[in-house]
């Protein structure tokens, strides 16, 4: 029978379970390194921006941005949906691949899911600065008040994304905490500190083991994988449609929801990419996170970034093709040429061409190659977000109010401060939380051989 | 009141002896207590005949929620407060669809979550009831509780150790 290596081995090296164990747990163990602190210093020092600009936010007002009555959304929204993109990794890791049974991602759950909380905050702030008045943000839970009629509007998609986005945090929270709990015993039961056996005992939730135990637990994670699937899709399709329900040239567009929700499996993959190379490089992970894990999510990209490059065209396509002044004049005066072309093709180069170079296999086993590819592709997805809310709407159907949009240095800092709080939440998943997920290594290391019979009928395969 | 629980702790170096011995105990009718794991085996938990209704659990918390969330809105829009859109008609159901699916997601997620940890009996802060420490780590444990084994200790011994046991020992825990 004809028969391929699909994939390398899930683990290098023959490894016991207890070495799994206390290799996963090294970095918890270890001291902190220099590095580290660094790291951690430079993260402190730009969430310090943030907080000023958000400090000259609120006691100053919005009118301290650079949006004006044209360009009304600028960069906190090209920001929150930025963020939100990258957040989507975690549930695309943990449950669309957990749901195609691909193995290897057991090597990286821990981390997307790790990563997603933090992005998902980082991205909440900004809606919630740019309500203006952020103190009165509880106006949008519907509770009956003393308002007036104000029950929330329930057919406005912004009502939508409030609803999907605290739905989401949540649900990736839990997700992500009950899939450590296991891991928080095995800490509890090998280590030697008192003072950690006491903490992650506490985290611990007293975890055993039994078979009790674990059958409730697979419960839990076939029901939450089951349902958190549709947010997957769900949360950037409404995302979309707080741009796609308005009547503006190139948003408008059927083409949205899809598009969005690609265009986010794209970002948060790279931005997951990012943080396996550093797993990699900074606490040698190098034999749960091999070769052949990072090659699998570059062969992930290349399809996605297909995905994205038909997208772009279509949009470019349907406008000329709907004969729309207003909409051939967006795309082609104010996108492809015109003051914002830089954006656009920033966009185009980095998210639809760049990631092609990863049909080399070169390229994929090349992993300061991929690392840079990653930062580029996160680069370019902010670069689209940028393209679609300011080009649309600072020259849209009146050219008497036509505007530009510039960034001011409190929407900059403001920026800066969401980066180094993830990077700062990051840095503190690496340091006090197992990054690969223990249990779930353990189960599969019983595979661990170049899988070659895949057209094998009826081979044992449960999770 | 305390009694003194007297058990038997088979302990086994990976899951196939662990499998291999849980099924041949099981055959010659030995009770099995508990059996404690580093991560879920799926013959062990078929095997201890345990059954969870947390599925089911959660599809009722979803009925519950989409009755309350649609009525809830129905409530809101038609009911307390009618208003006017542009002659558009107050009961706007297709596109309460969306807050009902997302709404309803967190609703099953948290009371399965909060169901889970009632039912496990898992909680912050619980001190757990440890009874081989490896068995978070590297360790398969198969416990017996010696007054109800169904099997006398020397033969159960004997039946651990053929199987690949790495250690049988004994254990007592004070109990309520």
């Amino acid at each position: 029978m004809y028969k391929t290596d699909v994939r390398g081995k899930l683990i290098d090296g023959e490894k016991s379970l207890s070495q799994i164990s206390q290799e996963i747990l090294a970095p918890i163990d270890a001291k902190t390194p220099k590095w580290w602190y660094i790291a951690m210093g430079i993260s402190l020092a730009m969430f310090a921006w943030g907080a000023q600009s958000l400090y000259v936010t609120l006691t100053q007002g919005i009118g301290t941005w650079g949006q004006n009555s044209t360009v009304a959304w600028g960069w906190e929204i090209i920001n929150f949906v930025w963020w939100i993109g990258i957040g989507h990794a975690g549930t695309a890791f943990s449950i669309f691949l957990l749901i195609l049974r691909q193995k290897w991602r057991t090597a990286i759950n821990r981390a997307a899911e790790a990563m997603t909380v933090v992005a998902v905050f980082c991205a909440a702030l900004f809606p919630l600065m740019h309500m203006g008045r952020p103190w009165l943000f509880f106006y949008i839970f519907p509770y009956p008040n003393t308002r007036g009629p104000l029950w929330v509007n329930f057919n406005s998609p912004l009502f939508w994304d409030f609803m999907a986005i605290s739905a989401y945090l949540l649900i990736s929270a839990s997700f992500w905490y009950f899939g450590m709990v296991p891991d928080f015993a095995t800490i509890r039961d090998t280590t030697k500190s008192k003072i950690k056996k006491a903490v992650y005992g506490f985290f611990a939730f007293g975890w055993v083991g039994s078979s009790r135990e674990w059958l409730r637990y697979e419960g839990l994670a076939f029901v939450l994988g089951g349902i958190a699937a549709v947010l997957v899709v769900s949360v950037h399709s409404i995302v979309s449609t707080d741009f796609a329900v308005s009547v503006e040239p190139g948003w408008h567009t059927t083409l949205f929801p899809p598009y969005f929700v690609v265009g986010a499996i794209f970002s948060g993959f790279a931005m997951v990419l990012t943080l396996v190379t550093l797993m990699k490089k900074l606490y040698n992970m190098g034999d749960f996170i091999t070769e052949n894990h990072v090659d699998a999510v570059c062969r992930i990209l290349v399809f996605v970034s297909l995905i994205m490059g038909t997208a772009y065209i279509t949009e470019i396509f349907i406008a000329w093709y709907s004969g729309s002044e207003y909409e051939m004049y967006t795309f082609f005066k104010n996108r492809i040429t015109g003051e914002y072309a830089m954006q656009f093709w920033g966009m185009f180069i980095f998210n639809a061409l760049l990631p092609q170079l990863f049909w080399s296999r070169k390229v994929r086993r090349n992993l300061w190659v991929v690392f840079v590819i990653s930062l580029f592709i996160n680069l370019g997805m902010w670069f689209e977000r940028f393209n679609i809310v300011v080009t649309s709407l600072s020259k849209n159907y009146l050219p008497a109010s036509w505007a530009e949009y510039h960034p001011t240095w409190v929407e900059i800092g403001f920026f800066v401060g969401t980066l180094g709080m993830f990077s700062a939440g990051v840095l503190l998943f690496f340091r006090y939380i197992p990054q690969i997920a223990i249990a779930e290594v353990k189960m599969i290391s019983k595979y661990n051989t170049q899988q070659t019979d895949h057209l094998k009928p009826g081979h044992h395969d449960y999770e | 009141m305390i009694t003194n629980k007297k058990y038997l702790v088979g302990v086994f170096d990976n899951e196939h002896t662990l499998v291999d011995a849980f099924e041949k105990a099981l055959a010659q009718g030995v009770v099995i207590e508990e059996v404690y794991t580093p991560y879920p085996i799926h013959e062990i938990l078929t095997g201890m005949k345990n059954k969870t209704n947390i599925t089911t659990a959660a599809f009722f918390y979803g009925l519950f929620a989409v009755i309350m969330l649609i009525g809830g809105m129905y409530y809101a829009a038609v009911v307390d407060w009618p208003l006017h859109f542009g002659g558009k008609p107050f009961n706007t159901f297709p596109s309460f669809i969306v807050v009902t699916i997302v709404a309803t997601i967190l609703t099953i997620t948290l009371l399965t979550l909060f169901t889970f940890s009632v039912r496990s009996k898992i909680y912050p802060g619980k001190k757990a009831e440890i009874i081989d420490i490896r068995a978070t780590d590297d360790k398969f444990i198969i416990l017996l509780d010696q007054d109800k084994m169904g099997i006398n200790k020397p033969e159960v011994t004997r039946l651990f150790q053929t199987n690949g046991a790495s250690e049988v020992y004994e254990k007592e825990t004070a109990t309520n």
